[in-house]
């Protein structure tokens, strides 16, 4: 993760849940995924392609909770719920 | 729903209502008034700013063309002003609360419970946690999982949404004032487009706020998926435009922020209510994106909801014929009609080259406006010529230009 | 059915609060206000008695108007009702004032709905920190006393009799104690459990009693609020990390031990800690220091 992004993240307050909200479906998926677009799209780089393990790495603690990964991932290999209630972020300003 | 007597929950996942929320900051009062009466008169009421002036910016590399406008008459009462969520959200749930709502925070509606093809409530993460109604208002937002839950609508396509990032920079009041030209609780809007969003289709935003400004910028996903910028590398570009760097110098960033917009117009539109149900607001894809307008058609939707309702409760019907006023309200309304008029806009976008309209035009009205103010011996009448040629050629010919000044008509006024 | 009683306090969440390095001061903005953690370990552990043996459960809170928000997330998790004291008059309550206060609320508890089989309090507050509520109360209303309790181990509504572990810096301790008794509450004591969707609405609709000083017809004036605390906090910095000067204290017997020990104490605290706010010892060291210095005038209005 980029300095930048990590300041940037600093400046909102987590809640964070043992469990991750956010779930690769299938990791020969993402094999077969050429761009691995989500470790782009995403505003505060939860995703990250391993290229030891060969796996999308999943830091969810960092999640905006935006949507984008849901929609985007040309696979459609994301499972995406909210965290549970109180968990997450929480804006300071909004 | 509150006030009529109904009995209410208001069911939100985060700490409190606006504890997920962001936006870009303007909030409309007509549609406000016509829920809070007379709310700015109100001593904690979390106005910022209350917007005189308006600017338009097409953005060259190190240039920008501008269009604007500033009126005292936008003054008393406002037209507009601009907010932040975290406060205002929770002022306008207390609202609701304080109209005899039962506020349930830090609850995730997880799944809708049906009867057969009516809906009777929802699930939520909590033990214990089904909660019946007589009609579920689905409010949910842009990402409405329960929307899909109900199979309203099928996910949305990376071409029917944008992706904001934002963020708030602290800036003391005095500053704000001077480099903006205001008095007191003036506020102004930017919204630019060209070189800052790197050809994709979207908008970036400056709104000033008491002591902060609010700025990001918004591309549509499919476009930002085909490019591989993160999109924080865009807002970061954007600080670093002259135009706005000179803004916010010497600002500090308290909040970065991310969100979705939906993009898709009225063709996006799911229906709009059944057997126990309705959508509103950004579920139902109700935002004028044209006007960056969506906290306005959210609060009209859900009051109009709730009239419906109050309604159907007189008569003591809850069935998809007896919420049907809803949808009639939408129908006869300013919703309906601003959302139809630029339901060709969505189309336009898509079959235009993003880089024509988001990057070319833009590019090219900036050396326009370049070479017409360039005082280099050249008569003004061939300026004028070498202006038009640009932007014509820009747009790949005169009948293109055509064509497209046509279809951008068409899908304002078609 | 026993009567557990919870005494809670709302603290900024700590964890969130950042120091301006420039005057010293805390930044609140932008912190939330919680229920102090430990305290809802100890209400967990009276709900889970209830759970077990069924009980009647009463939180009590000291603070200003907005701590019914802690109080509704206690009945939320299942307390039955809900006290908030709150007064101007209060305000400014150091350790002796408070617990002063709050024993006067739990023996108004008591008035109302029975008398009380188990105080719970936090080991400490995250804001405060000092420890010293808990027991104050207990002297005051003459409880038995359990501090540092990691695990309730048995609670017998028939022998009243209760078994904890108190976990101690040298180790585990197990005691049995009857009742009635205070257990302050260690993080280790149990899991929070999220509260189930009918005690969020139960707290939404709730409205927790309210007390002022006019609801305690016999309150010694003198011993509430600013006027009742002695405690004067002259200043407040952030400390800088430095050395441990340790030193092991020995002797023969253990009357030598702790002759040395009040010795070592005694000596340099009186000359360094002048930002402490305990009471007695170092309340004396204050006073002390007065003579030498022109007093700092007490900032204890700004506690809540
Ligand atoms: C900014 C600031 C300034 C302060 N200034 C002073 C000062 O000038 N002088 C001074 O003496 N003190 C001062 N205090 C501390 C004082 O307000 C204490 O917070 C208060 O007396 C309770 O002590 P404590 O928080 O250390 O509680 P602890 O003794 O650590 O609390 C132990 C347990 O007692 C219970 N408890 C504590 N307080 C309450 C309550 N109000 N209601 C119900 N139960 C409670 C809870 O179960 C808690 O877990 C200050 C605190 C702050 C944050
Ligand atoms: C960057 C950006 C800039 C914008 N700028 C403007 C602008 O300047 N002016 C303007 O008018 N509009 C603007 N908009 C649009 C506007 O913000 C939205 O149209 C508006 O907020 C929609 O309101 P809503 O109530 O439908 O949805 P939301 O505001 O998204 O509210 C949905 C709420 O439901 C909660 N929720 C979601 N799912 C669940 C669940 N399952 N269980 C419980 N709670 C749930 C969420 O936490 C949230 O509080 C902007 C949007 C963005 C992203
Ligand atoms: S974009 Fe989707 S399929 Fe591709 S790597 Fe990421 S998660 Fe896997
Ligand atoms: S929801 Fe948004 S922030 Fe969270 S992982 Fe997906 S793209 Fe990233």
């Amino acid at each position: 993760m980029s300095e930048s992004i990590s300041d940037k993240l600093f400046t909102i307050r987590y809640k964070c849940d043992d469990v991750s909200h956010l779930i690769i479906k299938e990791r020969d998926s993402c094999l077969k995924c050429a761009k691995k677009d989500c470790n782009y799209f995403c505003p505060s780089d939860v995703y990250e392609w391993d290229k030891k393990q060969k796996l999308t790495t999943v830091a969810f603690e960092n999640c905006i909770e935006c949507g984008t990964c849901r929609i985007a991932c040309p696979y459609d290999n994301i499972e995406w719920v909210y965290p549970k209630g109180g968990y997450g972020i929480t804006y300071k300003y909004g | 729903m509150a006030r009529a007597g109904l009995s209410v929950v208001l069911l939100e996942r985060g700490e409190f209502p606006g504890a997920k929320n962001i936006f870009g900051g303007v909030l409309y009062r007509k549609q406000l008034e016509d829920i809070v009466p007379e709310f700015w008169k109100e001593k904690g009421f979390p106005m910022e700013r209350h917007i005189v002036e308006q600017r338009i910016w097409m953005m060259g590399k190190e240039s920008v063309v501008t269009f604007g406008h500033r009126n005292e008459a936008y003054k008393q009462p406002y037209n507009c002003f601009t907010g932040l969520r975290v406060k205002f959200d929770q002022w306008f749930a207390d609202k609701a609360v304080q109209a005899g709502a039962i506020p349930v925070y830090q609850t995730v509606a997880t799944d809708v419970i049906r009867e057969g093809s009516r809906v009777v409530g929802v699930k939520t993460d909590r033990a214990d946690g089904d909660l019946y109604a007589n009609v579920v208002v689905i409010a949910d937002g842009v990402n409405s999982l329960l929307g899909k839950a109900l199979g309203i609508h099928k996910e949305w396509r990376p071409d029917e949404v944008s992706l904001a990032v934002k963020e708030v920079i602290a800036l003391p009041k005095e500053k704000i004032e001077d480099r903006f030209n205001l008095e007191g609780d003036e506020g102004v809007t930017i919204e630019f487009m060209g070189e800052t969003t790197l050809g994709m289709a979207g908008m970036g935003f400056l709104y000033t706020n008491k002591e902060t400004l609010s700025l990001g910028v918004g591309v549509m996903v499919d476009q930002l998926r085909e490019k591989k910028v993160k999109p924080y590398a865009l807002l970061e570009a954007a600080k670093q435009h002259p135009m706005i760097r000179k803004l916010i110098q010497g600002g500090e960033t308290l909040e970065y922020s991310g969100h979705l917009i939906p993009e898709g117009g009225y063709h996006s539109i799911p229906p709009l209510s059944g057997d126990g149900w309705c959508v509103v607001g950004d579920a139902a894809q109700l935002v004028n994106f044209v006007h960056r307008e969506g906290t306005n058609l959210a609060m009209t939707s859900g009051r109009f909801a709730g009239e419906a309702i109050v309604e159907a409760k007189g008569r003591g019907d809850y069935s998809r014929a007896s919420l049907q006023s809803y949808d009639r309200k939408i129908r006869s309304s300013f919703i309906e009609a601003d959302l139809k008029k630029y339901k060709g806009m969505h189309q336009l976008l898509k079959e235009q080259d993003p880089e024509l309209l988001f990057d070319k035009l833009p590019h090219a009205l900036n050396e326009a406006a370049y070479q017409l103010f360039l005082v280099d011996g050249l008569s003004k009448a061939q300026k004028q010529k070498t202006a038009i040629k640009l932007i014509k050629d820009a747009a790949g010919g005169t009948v293109n230009l055509l064509k497209l000044g046509y279809k951008g008509w068409r899908a304002m006024n078609g | 059915m026993l009567h557990l009683i919870v005494c809670i306090k709302q603290v900024p969440d700590s964890r969130e609060i950042r120091i301006d390095p420039v005057n010293n001061t805390l930044i609140r903005q932008g912190v939330p206000s919680i229920v102090n953690f430990y305290d809802l370990h100890g209400l967990e552990e009276a709900l889970r008695i209830k759970d077990e043996h069924g009980a009647r459960v009463t939180v009590v809170t000291m603070g200003p108007p907005p701590a019914e928000k802690a109080l509704k997330e206690c009945i939320s998790l299942g307390a039955d009702e809900a006290v908030l004291v709150t007064d101007r008059k209060f305000a400014g309550a150091d350790t002796l004032a408070t617990s002063y206060v709050i024993a006067k609320t739990i023996r108004k508890v008591e008035e109302v709905w029975g008398p009380a089989d188990i105080v719970f309090c936090g080991k400490q507050t995250l804001d405060g920190d000092t420890g010293q509520v808990g027991p104050g109360i207990a002297c005051r209303l003459d409880l038995e006393q359990l501090t540092y309790v990691g695990k309730v181990v048995r609670v017998d509504p028939s022998s009243r009799k209760v078994t904890v572990h108190r976990f101690l810096e040298d180790g585990i301790e197990v005691v049995e104690s009857s009742m009635p008794v205070l257990i302050t509450a260690l993080k280790e004591l149990n899991k929070v459990r999220r509260a189930p969707l009918p005690g969020m609405i139960r707290a939404a609709r709730y409205k927790p009693y309210i007390w002022t000083t006019e609801d305690f017809p016999d309150l010694d004036a003198s011993k509430i609020g600013l006027k009742g605390s002695p405690t004067i906090v002259s200043k407040t910095w952030v400390p800088e990390v430095r050395k441990i000067n340790g030193q092991a204290v020995g002797g023969e017997s253990e009357r030598e031990i702790a002759g040395a020990l009040v010795e070592q104490l005694w000596k340099p605290v009186c000359r360094k800690n002048s930002g402490g706010h305990r009471e007695g010892r170092e309340s004396a060291c204050l006073r002390e220091e007065k003579l030498n210095r022109p007093p700092i005038g007490p900032i204890t209005a700004a506690c809540w």
